[in-house]
């Protein structure tokens, strides 16, 4: 789950140089301290954000929210402030989250993805004393969620939403979580009651047995007869009740003429009961009652570790999931909130500072400086004047902008994308077949074949023994053990990997992963960081005073060439007087008596350079003189060379990008013909197929809207994600951006875990070769089978746990965790 | 010898009633979150403390 390894939120805009000097960590979020360095109360901060939420807390005195556990806090981040509060003001948008309404009164569950540790979930369950008006806060840490009852009058809906996002817990609002699907995700209550009555019955059937198994003596035929009933009436429930699923899924399989591994089961738990009831009806035996409580109850187990190994995280997006549910209209003066489907051609609309264009439309005024990265891949914001056209899925940042729809949701890009993207999916990824099915269908054959030979050898030689010898084939050769190895290497697995930033849908993905050989990356997004940039300087190199004279001036700018300036410069922020921004131009003013420029290159007095693609330009000017520029690019994600150059000998590296140069950084760690330039969302489909037609098992890893079509395609889609509430397409794992670097590990522990189920079938099915040589021989006692089949289980189980724990502690021997 | 009887009688109600108690556990939702109620503990000792003595109001807060 996202726990451990979402701890860190990682400093957004990277740096010029390393940072040499000593680490300190914010106190709050336990990042390093590079860019400000703020000492209050004597702890360390690493920004103001984090040191007004310590502030807000210490008022409060929660500042136990530390002592739980260590620098818990999460650093407020732009991107995920994607909601407005005055949204949650809004009666739609209300009717989904309010449970409960009633004098003022009123109960909320939200989603909030960042909660990872103890201390969140204490915060957030003493809320009632940073605001009174809260009454109760409950977490469900399983599901991220957070149920709040408040009193409304004076605090509502909106101003718990503010104080949640600040304090760095922002919640989330999309289709996924709502209130009719949230229901129905972790382990199901009822698969525990069914757990609980086959324990049960395990248990007290096993004590009534041991008399029976010890060789009591005849003076208590009547206790022994009075066992065997109790035991007879104690398995009643585990047959009709707990073994349910097993019967639905068997009977399943039949009706779609399929063989599946519940068959045998089924068969088998059907044997051991008939023959058991028989045995003590007509008083030839004790019967297997414990081995069939034991046999359900081992099942349930592997049953509930599977349900138990899901993932809080949605796997599976809509459109809707991306864009805002409502919109601001502009009608005059007045401004009102409407839904997206409501918009038609010529509705004014205001979009807001690091909000999604809904619609395709005309930039009316304010300055467009839409980030495409999501439909397109674009690494950079593009420029957009009054007049442009606008795409829907932009991404404004700045100034608030007003546009003009052009045209309905219903017929925008966006939609037309998603539905080749929604269409491409139906074709549906090659099938892979499940290697337990395979086994399943052969032990099934096998299974049949034995007891009929069995049964034919026996009536030929002794009538008498032919029920029995049949039975008991059929309760030995159950396959629990083998039933049992998938779902606990693979949920393991799944949980290992977890554990270190890749997040599985579930353990079939295992499988998938582990036949991998060829990785498919994306470039923007993927390899390349969201939000992290570099800066190359072109001209006289600028001294540390001129540099903090930039950085003063770059902090009063909204545009996000100066927010990279801001953060890549050095020097202690002084006040910028007289500053003036000319839109589309730059921005000039006064740091300590000297006039400074940033901004395009004739708005400060130089020659536009030539910048390679994908980068762009910001030139600077002090005192009236021309200095220079910066060339701004994406920077590469750290990890991204041990991601690629790890696969080695594993499986081919393929890039594809949407842009028509790769640079220098990226293409160093790729064979030249493996590279693809210039692709478009279709192109990056094709090219998946075509490998796949080559025989290959193709694992995609990408990050938007443009890669959605090749992640649903190919045989294992992955998305790089920054935040658990980033924006991803459908996929069937998650990764932790963070963890890029671990993907060959990752994969190689997949290959591992199938290794560690195929030798484990081989283990169960040497208890089965000699559980069935003591069936047809007819010396299957109902001591043997109890001894026999807990100890298959267990071993199995253990076996492949211990072994999927050992290999991924040797992969990442030398880890950093 | 009979008292075994009664004995294992008695032994199954309760194991019976413990049984029921568990079903009850399970489906009043004691087994849906498995990590909250373990922090819920830490928070329940103290009442809201006063203001430690060094809290300087924060502008920004």
């Amino acid at each position: 789950m996202f726990v451990s390894s979402q701890r860190r939120v990682p400093p957004e805009l990277c740096h010029v140089e390393p940072v040499t000097t000593e680490r300190t960590l914010c106190y709050h979020c336990g990042d390093t301290c590079r860019e400000e360095h703020l000492v209050h109360d004597a702890k360390d901060f690493c920004c103001q954000g984090c040191k007004a939420v310590y502030g807000l807390l210490q008022e409060s005195g929660l500042c136990d929210y530390y002592a739980i556990s260590e620098q818990p806090g999460v650093k407020e981040k732009a991107d995920v402030t994607e909601l407005r509060p005055e949204l949650f003001d809004i009666p739609e948008v209300r009717d989904r989250l309010v449970e409960y309404s009633e004098d003022g009164i009123t109960r909320v569950t939200l989603n909030i993805p960042q909660m990872h540790c103890s201390s969140c979930i204490w915060l957030l369950e003493n809320l009632q004393r940073v605001e009174p008006a809260i009454i109760r806060s409950r977490v469900r840490f399983s599901e991220k969620e957070l149920s709040i009852t408040l009193r409304e009058e004076g605090f509502g809906l909106r101003a718990l939403v503010e104080l949640l996002r600040r304090i760095g817990y922002a919640p989330l609002l999309n289709r996924a979580q709502d209130k009719a699907a949230r229901r129905g995700a972790g382990v199901p209550r009822m698969l525990y009651v069914k757990l609980g009555i086959a324990a049960f019955a395990f248990g007290n059937i096993m004590l009534f047995s041991f008399p029976e198994y010890l060789g009591a003596d005849v003076s208590d035929r009547t206790l022994l007869r009075g066992f065997q009933f109790l035991s007879l009436v104690f398995s009643l429930p585990v047959l009709l009740f707990s073994s349910q699923e097993f019967f639905t899924s068997a009977l399943a399989g039949i009706r779609a003429r399929q063989v599946n591994i519940d068959q045998p089961i089924a068969l088998g738990i059907i044997a051991l009961f008939a023959r058991s009831t028989a045995d003590v009806l007509l008083e030839t035996g004790p019967g297997y009652f414990d081995s069939l409580a034991g046999l359900v109850f081992f099942l349930l187990v592997g049953r509930w570790y599977q349900a138990y190994t899901y993932q809080a995280l949605s796997f599976d997006r809509t459109l809707s999931d991306f864009l805002p549910l409502v919109v601001i209209r502009k009608r005059g003066e007045e401004e009102q909130a409407v839904g997206v489907g409501d918009l038609v051609q010529g509705d004014h609309i205001v979009v807001r500072d690091q909000e999604l264009v809904p619609v395709d439309s005309v930039l009316r005024s304010g300055i467009g400086n839409i980030d495409n990265s999501f439909i397109t891949g674009e690494p950079l914001p593009v420029r957009r004047a009054v007049g442009d056209t606008v795409r829907a899925g932009g991404r404004q940042r700045g100034a608030a902008i007003e546009l003009e729809v052009l045209r309905p949701f219903e017929q925008s890009h966006l939609k037309r994308l998603w539905e080749e993207h929604a269409a491409t999916s139906a074709q549906r990824r090659p099938a892979m077949p499940r290697m337990i099915d395979a086994v399943a269908r052969r032990f099934t054959v096998a299974v049949m074949v034995i007891s009929v030979v069995a049964g034919i050898y026996w009536a030929g030689r002794d009538a008498d023994m032919v029920w029995p010898v049949v039975t008991a084939v059929l309760i030995v050769a159950c396959p629990c053990a083998l039933a049992l190895s998938m779902p606990f290497a693979y949920g393991h697995t799944m949980r290992l990997l977890g554990s270190r930033g890749v997040f599985l849908r579930d353990a079939e993905v295992v499988e998938r992963m582990a036949h991998v050989d060829a990785v498919v990356f994306d470039k923007t997004g993927t390899l390349t960081a969201r939000e992290a940039y570099e800066l190359r300087f072109m001209g006289t190199p600028l001294t540390a005073d001129e540099q903090q004279r930039l950085r003063s001036l770059a902090r009063n700018s909204a545009h996000p060439l100066s927010a990279v300036l801001y953060q890549g410069l050095k020097g202690e922020v002084s006040e910028a007087v007289e500053v003036e921004e000319t839109a589309g131009q730059g921005i000039a003013g006064i740091v300590r008596g000297l006039g400074v420029r940033i901004g395009s290159a004739d708005f400060c007095g130089g020659a536009k350079q030539h910048m390679e693609q994908g980068e762009a330009q910001v030139h600077v000017a002090v005192s009236g003189l021309y200095r220079g520029c910066f060339a701004v690019r994406k920077r590469a994600r750290s990890g991204m060379h041990a991601a690629v150059r790890g696969m080695d000998g594993l499986a081919q590296t393929h890039l594809l990008t949407g842009d028509t140069h790769v640079d220098a950084e990226v293409s160093a760690v790729f064979d030249a013909p493996t590279m693809h330039t210039a692709c478009s969302p279709t192109d990056k489909s094709a090219f998946v197929q075509q490998l796949q037609a080559k025989g290959l098992r193709v694992m995609m890893v990408g990050d938007g809207l443009n890669d959605a079509g090749a992640l649903a395609l190919s045989d294992v889609g992955m998305t790089v994600s920054e935040t658990s509430a980033a924006l991803t397409p459908a996929s069937d794992a998650i990764l932790d951006a963070r963890s890029i670097d671990r993907l060959p590990q990752a994969l190689r522990l997949t290959r591992a875990a199938r290794r560690v189920v195929i030798m484990s079938l081989g283990l169960s099915l040497m208890y089965n070769v000699v559980g069935v040589s003591f069936a047809v021989s007819g010396q299957l006692t109902p001591l043997i089978a109890a001894i026999l089949m807990p100890l298959s289980s267990v071993t199995v189980v253990g076996f492949v746990t211990l072994a999927t724990t050992w290999s991924a502690r040797r992969l990442w021997a030398n880890d950093r965790s | 010898m009979n008292v075994i009887f009664l004995l294992i009688a008695a032994s199954t109600v309760v194991a019976v009633l413990f049984l029921a108690a568990f079903t009850w556990a399970v489906r009043s939702g004691q087994f849906d979150d498995d990590r909250s109620p373990g922090v819920r503990i830490l928070g329940d000792a103290k009442p809201a403390p006063t203001a430690t003595p060094n809290t300087t109001t924060n502008p920004n807060a």
